[in-house]
């Protein structure tokens, strides 16, 4: 019952943490950006949706509908105001990197001051567990972040296969040229790639600011878990961070059947490294050799 | 040629001014998280620590004006021992406030080597009695703690049988050993001890083993965010069992969580109504945070005010105010007429002060069990 109750509590996890994933995989993909400011769009919009549910009041949908235009609206405006105009002048990664961490420790700071520096919470029934068997505990948000989860990887999958946008996001990742070739304004479609990436995140945001609760330093530990997840399902592959952070998650809980709590994220690592040595190209990614 | 004077003139001008205005103020730094998951504690503290120094410096304690150098700790040690480094050689102040158990036994020595003060008002690690002459606390200590708590648990309510929840962290393990002596001692069992590491937020699986383990109350020894994490996942995952802990309960976010209703916490008794001098510092803490003011509060802003009547001895003694004469004026007068009551340095740096039982009931303070 011990293992079955570790692996509901580790697919919840998973769920959440393939959300979490999925964007920043989708963006670095599609733009080759390493966006370190992905945990910014993740605190962001669960701040917003824990002051307009929490604090106003206001209906779930709306202050989703909040949460996400606030989170799309963030990933523009860093594509538009700081990678492009890095990128223009033909900047390095370390630029990049600098520029966008620097943002997340503003975007922490502000977050800090106006929202206050402790943990904030969504109080909600949903998330408090029943027994349904002998010792086997669940909560209803185990079922809808999972549900969800299912959800939004089957519309990505559609919008990047099916749509013209989706697979001018997928070229985009493949030859820059060729896009435009097509006729396609690569900028555009690199904004596209942060509206959605930085969108798909705020499930993954709300059940976390109803379970384990927000802080304004969350996104450092969002970017954490990002990063694993991509490099474990594959560098770039949208699928494979999905797979990769529903891996991380059952890691982390089934880790505690047999060893102490302590070990939990170690074993985490011991999957990424376990990765890195024997599949660096992760689950999903693309074999390439050194030239 | 002409440039080089331009610059030399610059860096002679910038000098006299960084000269002149080090002459103009007496400087203490305070090394404390104001960033990252637990600077909730280090706003709070620094907030007490700012309107002690508004104190001194309105009824003109000193001769010149106190500033307080604020460093960020990030409440790990190796951003403590950076910032003290900072504050030591750079800020170069003879005083230092300081938090968390990790943190202080990580900048101790550098206080020591320097002979620069530093003060504890937040870190209740019991080993940091034992840091040297230069390390100051004005917090009761964890075993002092649990030495009210775990008697009133075991004897009184009947829970015999604890769970230890504890970060893996010089706290964390202080709480171990407390804890290992001070339950049998009662007539209880320690019924199972889980480390977390620092960096865990996840505490479903954690609550799945505490179920397991079947306790009569469980014992949460962290701090930070991460104290009200475990909190609130171990209610919202089937832990029915009463909950405790030490003095980091008391934090603003944690008196307001719905999940932390009902856990008794001790802490040393703070009574700001008492004196003109409390009423007037929880008046201001009010104002200035919008938030009642607990025992932290107190710590910080009597932490402030022990240098300043320490130093304010030292002028009129007509004797420079370092770190080795603060020692020493502190050895000689070592009790202070403080916010709580009046308050009395130990040979070793601490101070004993009664321990409350609370219990989270929603409000600011909680209500008093024992």
């Amino acid at each position: 019952m011990v293992f079955l109750q570790l692996f509901l509590n580790g697919l919840q996890l998973g769920a959440i943490y393939a959300l979490t994933a999925v964007g920043f995989s989708l963006i670095f993909g599609s733009t080759k950006i390493f966006h370190v400011a992905h945990g910014s769009a993740f605190a962001i919009s669960g701040y917003i949706y824990w002051w307009l549910a929490s604090q106003l009041d206001v209906a779930w949908p709306v202050a989703t509908l909040a949460a996400v235009l606030a989170a799309a609206a963030f990933g523009l405006l860093m594509e538009r105001f700081i990678y492009r105009p890095i990128q223009r002048h033909e900047a390095s990664f370390f630029t990049v990197f600098i520029a966008a961490f620097g943002v997340s420790l503003v975007i922490q700071n502000l977050i800090g001051s106006v929202a206050g520096r402790g943990m904030e919470t969504v109080t909600t029934p949903l998330s408090r567990s029943v027994e349904i068997m002998d010792g086997l505990f669940v909560a209803p948000i185990s079922a809808i972040s999972i549900g969800v989860a299912i959800l939004v990887f089957t519309a990505l999958s559609y919008f990047l296969g099916r749509t013209h946008v989706g697979i001018a996001m997928r070229a985009l990742s493949e030859n820059p040229d060729l896009v435009r070739v097509f006729g396609l304004d690569p900028g555009r479609v690199a904004q596209w790639a942060f509206v959605i990436g930085s969108a798909v995140v705020v499930p993954g945001a709300i059940f976390t600011a109803m379970t384990a609760g927000l802080n304004p330093a969350i996104g450092t530990h969002v970017m954490l878990v990002s990063l694993a997840a991509t490099i474990v399902g594959g560098i770039g592959s949208v699928r494979g961070a999905a797979c990769g952070g529903m891996l991380l998650g059952l890691a982390e809980n089934l880790a505690y059947w047999k060893l102490d709590p302590q070990w939990s994220e170690a074993v985490t690592f011991v999957v990424l490294f376990a990765f890195i040595i024997f599949r660096p190209s992760g689950f999903f990614g693309t074999p390439t050799a050194a030239r | 040629m002409l440039k080089s004077r331009i610059a030399a003139a610059i860096a002679g001008a910038l000098l006299w001014v960084g000269g002149a205005m080090a002459q103009e103020t007496i400087r203490i730094g305070a090394n404390l998280p104001m960033s990252g998951p637990n600077a909730e504690l280090g706003e709070i503290f620094s907030r007490a620590a700012s309107i002690a120094v508004n104190h001194i410096n309105a009824d003109k304690m000193l001769s010149k004006k106190l500033e307080l150098v604020i460093e960020d700790s990030q409440a790990t040690p190796q951003g403590g021992v950076v910032a003290m480094n900072k504050l030591v050689s750079v800020a170069k102040v003879p005083y230092v406030l300081s938090a968390y158990t990790a943190v202080s036994k990580a900048i101790a020595p550098i206080g020591d080597r320097a002979k620069v003060v530093s003060i504890n008002g937040g870190a209740v690690g019991p080993d940091l009695a034992e840091l040297g002459d230069y390390f100051w606390n004005v917090i009761p200590l964890v075993n002092f703690e649990a030495e009210v708590l775990i008697p009133f648990v075991v004897k009184e309510k009947g829970l015999k049988n604890i769970v230890l929840i504890f970060v893996d962290d010089p706290l964390g393990e202080a709480v171990q050993k407390v804890l290992r002596a001070e339950v049998p001692k009662a007539g209880g069992t320690p019924a199972g001890e889980l480390q977390v590491q620092r960096s865990t937020q996840q505490f479903a699986s954690i609550a799945a083993k505490v179920r397991e383990l079947k306790p009569d109350a469980v014992y949460i020894a962290s701090f930070g965010t991460q104290e009200n994490q475990i909190i609130k996942q171990l209610r919202d995952n089937g832990i029915t069992q009463q909950l405790m802990s030490y003095s980091a309960m008391s934090t603003p976010s944690i008196a307001t969580l719905p999940e932390a209703k009902g856990g008794w916490y001790t802490v040393q008794s703070a009574d700001f109504t008492a004196s003109a001098l409390g009423q007037r510092v929880a008046k201001e803490y009010k104002e200035l945070s919008g938030k009642d003011a607990n025992a932290y509060v107190a710590n910080y802003y009597n932490a402030v005010m022990v240098f300043g009547i320490l130093a304010q001895q030292l002028e009129k003694a007509g004797k420079p105010i370092t770190g080795a004469n603060l020692l020493e004026q502190r050895r000689a007068s070592p009790t202070f007429e403080l916010v709580g009551g009046k308050m009395t340095f130990q040979a070793n740096g601490t101070v004993a002060a009664p321990v409350q039982i609370r219990e989270v009931d929603g409000t600011g303070a909680g209500k008093l069990v024992k």
